[in-house]
C-alpha cells in the first residue's frame, strides 16, 4: 500500500486557551484531490499551516511525503507547491520575472528552468503575456500564473487555497481542467474552497472541519448519500407545529427535517412512498405554496453537519 | 552557485527591480542625503554668523583696521553702509546690528581719548544679540592689541591639538553624509521589507525552502546598493560642491560601506516588525534624526548623564567619528580608530542577527 502523502495523527493546535484544531487524524492518498472544508474559524488555515510547516502542532504529528514537517520543514516545502488565496505575485514584475524568482528560491536547475517556464506558461495559456507586468493581468490570469509558479519546481503535493475565488466562469472551468489534469499526472492536490460546487466537481474525498474537529470525511457522493437521496423543499402558508414536525420525523424514510420560518426541507432515503406521505401530512395542516424535489447537494450536508453555511 | 547564494542574489535583484519600478520614491530616497546636506548647511550658514552693517564715518587708517578686526572675528557677516541704509536694514530685520565708527575715531585714538562706539542691536534673536554683545568687545580688544602692541601686555598663546582648523560647515557636512547614509539605509530596507507584507508576497518567501538568513542578506544587499548610491552622491557633493577634500579617500569608501551595513540591517528589522510602509517610514526618520543630534554632528559628543549614555550606545557616534577621520584626518572623542571600527562591526553583526531572527519569526503569515 503506498505511503500517504499527508498523514495527520491526533494533531492538536492550541493558542493559549483556544483550541484551533482538536486531535485531527486524517490521511491524503497519492494522486488524490482532497478537499478541506469548513466555516470560518473551523481550523482549516491552522491545519494547512501545520501541513506547510508554518506552525508547529501543540501535540500529535504531521507527516508530508513521509517527512516529519516539524523536524524537516525545508524538505517538505521543496516538494510542496502552493497557490495562496492572495496569489502572492509581484505585480510590478513581469510573469517571467515572477517565475524566474520562484525558480531561484526553489533552486530549480538553471538548465531546466527556462524550459519549465515555457511549458507551464503554455499550459496556463499565458505564453504570449510572459513579458507583461502582472499588475496588468485579470484575476483569472493571476490565478493561472500562480498555478504555473506553484508547479515550476515540480512538486508532488499541490495546495490550492480558494483556487477560483474572484474568477469568472470561463476561467473557473479552465482552472478546474488544469487541476484535473494534475491529478491525471499523478500529483496530489489539496484544496480549500468555499464553493461546494467546486469541491463536488473536483474532489475525490472531502474532510469537513468544524470547531477544530473532523465532522465528516468521505467522497462527495457518499456524503450526499448520508444525507438522503431526495430532498423536498417546501414553502408553507404557515409554519407547522412541533407536534406535526415530530409526526413527520416518524414517517419511514425521512432522514432529516429542517425548518426556517415558512420553509420546510425534508430529506428522504430509500422510501419512494414517503414523498406522498409527507405531502399528505403537510397539506392536512396548512396550504402548500410551493414544492420542489431534488437530489441533495453538499450545501445540505454541510449545513446538517455544521449548522452553518460555508460562507458564514 | 550554492542555493543560499542564489537566494541572496535573487532577492537582491528582485528588490532592486521593484525599487526601480517606483522611480520617484527611489529617487527621493537617493537624494535624501543631499537634501539634508542642503538643509543643514543653510542652517549653519544662516545661524553661524550675525549679519551686521558698519557705518564708517572716519576713513583714517585706525578706523579701517578696526573694521578689519570685526571682519576677522568669525562672528559677523560685515558690510559697509551709510547711516540711513543701515538703519533701514536694521528695522527691516535684514541685519541684527549696526556698528558706527565715529568721524574722529582715528584722531581720538591717537590722542588717547575715550571713544564711545555706537552699537545698535535688533535684539529679537537672543542668539545673535549675544554674539554681538560678546564679539564686539572682543574685536575691540583684538584691534587694540594689533594697533597698539606695546600697551596690551596680556596675550593668549594658543597651541593647537589638530594640525589645521576645521570649519563648522566642513565638519557638519561630513556628519550629514553619515546621517544621510544611515537614514537612507534604514528607510530603503524598511520599505523594501514592509512592502512584502503589504502585498502578501512574504508568503512566497515563507513557503520557499530558502534559509531566512539568506533572504535577510538578500534584502540587506538590495538596501545596501540603494544606500551606497545615495552615499556616493552625497560624498561627491561634499567633496566637489562644499569643497571638503578627504585626507584618506580609501577610508571614505571603506567606512562609508561599513556605516551602511547596520543601517540597512536595522531597516529590515523595522520593516519586518511593523509590516507597514506608512508606519516604517516615520519611525525610520523619527528615530534616526534625534540619535544623530546626540551623536556629535557638530563636534565630538560630550554630553553627560542619559544623553551621554545614548550617544555612547549610538552607532552614529562611531560612524561620525570614523568619517571625520577619513575626511579630516583626526580622531574625535573616541579612544582609537580601531575601537570605533570594532564597535561599528559589532553593531552590524547585531543588526543583521536581529533582522534575521525577526524575519524568521515574522514570515509566518
Amino acid at each position: 500500500m503506498p505511503e500517504p502523502v499527508i498523514a495527520l495523527v491526533e494533531m492538536t493546535k492550541r493558542f493559549k486557551d483556544f483550541t484551533a484544531v482538536d486531535a485531527l487524524t486524517l490521511q491524503v492518498e497519492p494522486a488524490e484531490i482532497f478537499g478541506l472544508l469548513g466555516p470560518n474559524g473551523s481550523g482549516k488555515t491552522t491545519t494547512i499551516n501545520a501541513i506547510s510547516g508554518l506552525s508547529k502542532p501543540t501535540s500529535g504529528s504531521v507527516h508530508v511525503l513521509g517527512h516529519d514537517v516539524v523536524a524537516d520543514p525545508r524538505t517538505v516545502r521543496r516538494r510542496l507547491g502552493v497557490v495562496p488565496q492572495e496569489t502572492a505575485l509581484y505585480e510590478e514584475l513581469t510573469a517571467d520575472a515572477n517565475l524566474r524568482f520562484h525558480g531561484d528560491l526553489f533552486d530549480v536547475p538553471r538548465e531546466v528552468l527556462a524550459r519549465r517556464m515555457t511549458e507551464l506558461l503554455d499550459l496556463v495559456q499565458l505564453a504570449d503575456r510572459r513579458g507583461d507586468r502582472v499588475g496588468s493581468f485579470s484575476g483569472g490570469m493571476k490565478r493561472r500564473l500562480a498555478l504555473a509558479r506553484a508547479l515550476l519546481h515540480d512538486p508532488e503535493l499541490l495546495y490550492l487555497d480558494e483556487p477560483t475565488l474572484g474568477v469568472d466562469v470561463q476561467s473557473r472551468r479552465a482552472l478546474w481542467d488544469h487541476i484535473l489534469e494534475l491529478k491525471a499526472q499523478g500529483k496530489t492536490v489539496l484544496i480549500t474552497t468555499n464553493y461546494l460546487e467546486e469541491a463536488s466537481a473536483l474532489c475525490d474525498r472531502i474532510a469537513i472541519l468544524d470547531h477544530g474537529r473532523l465532522v465528516a470525511l468521505d467522497s462527495p457522493a457518499n456524503l450526499r448519500r448520508r444525507y438522503g437521496d431526495t430532498v423536498l423543499d417546501m414553502v408553507l402558508q404557515e409554519p407547522l407545529a412541533e407536534a406535526i414536525l415530530a409526526e413527520l420525523r416518524g414517517i419511514h424514510g425521512v432522514t432529516q427535517i429542517s425548518v426556517s420560518d415558512n420553509a420546510l426541507k425534508v430529506a428522504l432515503a430509500d422510501a419512494p412512498e414517503a414523498t406522498g406521505e409527507v405531502v399528505t401530512l403537510v397539506t392536512r395542516h396548512t396550504r402548500l405554496i410551493r414544492i420542489d424535489q431534488h437530489e441533495p447537494g453538499l450545501e445540505e450536508v454541510f449545513l446538517q453537519l455544521t449548522g452553518r453555511d460555508l460562507r458564514d | 552557485m550554492s542555493h543560499a547564494l542564489r537566494v541572496i542574489r535573487a532577492v537582491c535583484l528582485k528588490d532592486l527591480r521593484l525599487a526601480l519600478r517606483e522611480p520617484i520614491s527611489t529617487a527621493i530616497g537617493v537624494i535624501l542625503p543631499i537634501n539634508f546636506l542642503f538643509l543643514f548647511s543653510l542652517f549653519a550658514l544662516t545661524g553661524g554668523e550675525a549679519p551686521i552693517a558698519v557705518v564708517l564715518l572716519d576713513d583714517g587708517p585706525l578706523a579701517q583696521q578696526f573694521v578689519l578686526s570685526l571682519q576677522q572675528a568669525h562672528s559677523f557677516q560685515v558690510h559697509l553702509a551709510d547711516p540711513g541704509q543701515a538703519h533701514a536694514e536694521l528695522v527691516e530685520g535684514r541685519i541684527v546690528g549696526v556698528v558706527t565708527v565715529p568721524a574722529a575715531f582715528s584722531a581720538q585714538l591717537q590722542s588717547s581719548r575715550q571713544i564711545d562706539l555706537p552699537v545698535d542691536v535688533n535684539n529679537l534673536n537672543v542668539d545673535f544679540t549675544n554674539d554681538i554683545r560678546r564679539a564686539v568687545p572682543l574685536s575691540i580688544t583684538s584691534f587694540y592689541a594689533q594697533a597698539f602692541p606695546g600697551q596690551v601686555v596680556v596675550r593668549a598663546n594658543e597651541s593647537d591639538v589638530q594640525p589645521q582648523d576645521t570649519g563648522y560647515v566642513s565638519y557638519l557636512a561630513v556628519s550629514i553624509v553619515v546621517i544621510g547614509l544611515f537614514i537612507e539605509g534604514v528607510l530603503q530596507s524598511a520599505v523594501i521589507t514592509a512592502r512584502e507584507y503589504e502585498d502578501h508576497t512574504m508568503i512566497e518567501l515563507t513557503l520557499a525552502p530558502a534559509s531566512p538568513l539568506a533572504v535577510t542578506v538578500g534584502k540587506i544587499a538590495a538596501g545596501f546598493v540603494l544606500s551606497a548610491a545615495a552615499g556616493v552622491l552625497a560624498t561627491l557633493v561634499v567633496v566637489f560642491v562644499v569643497g571638503v577634500r578627504p585626507v584618506y579617500p580609501l577610508e571614505v569608501v571603506a567606512f562609508g560601506l561599513l556605516i551602511t551595513v547596520p543601517a540597512v540591517a536595522s531597516g529590515v528589522f523595522v520593516g519586518t516588525l511593523l509590516k507597514r510602509r506608512q508606519a516604517a517610514i516615520p519611525l525610520a526618520i523619527g528615530s534616526t534624526l534625534p540619535l544623530f543630534f546626540l551623536s556629535g554632528p557638530f563636534g565630538p559628543p560630550n554630553w553627560g548623564g542619559a544623553m551621554g549614555t545614548v550617544a555612547l550606545i549610538s552607532p552614529l557616534t562611531y560612524a561620525i567619528a570614523l568619517f571625520q577621520h577619513a575626511f579630516h584626518g583626526y580622531l574625535t572623542a573616541q579612544p582609537a580608530l580601531a575601537t570605533d571600527l570594532l564597535v561599528l562591526v559589532g553593531f552590524s553583526v547585531l543588526a543583521i542577527g536581529a533582522a534575521g531572527v525577526v524575519l524568521r519569526r515574522g514570515i509566518v503569515p
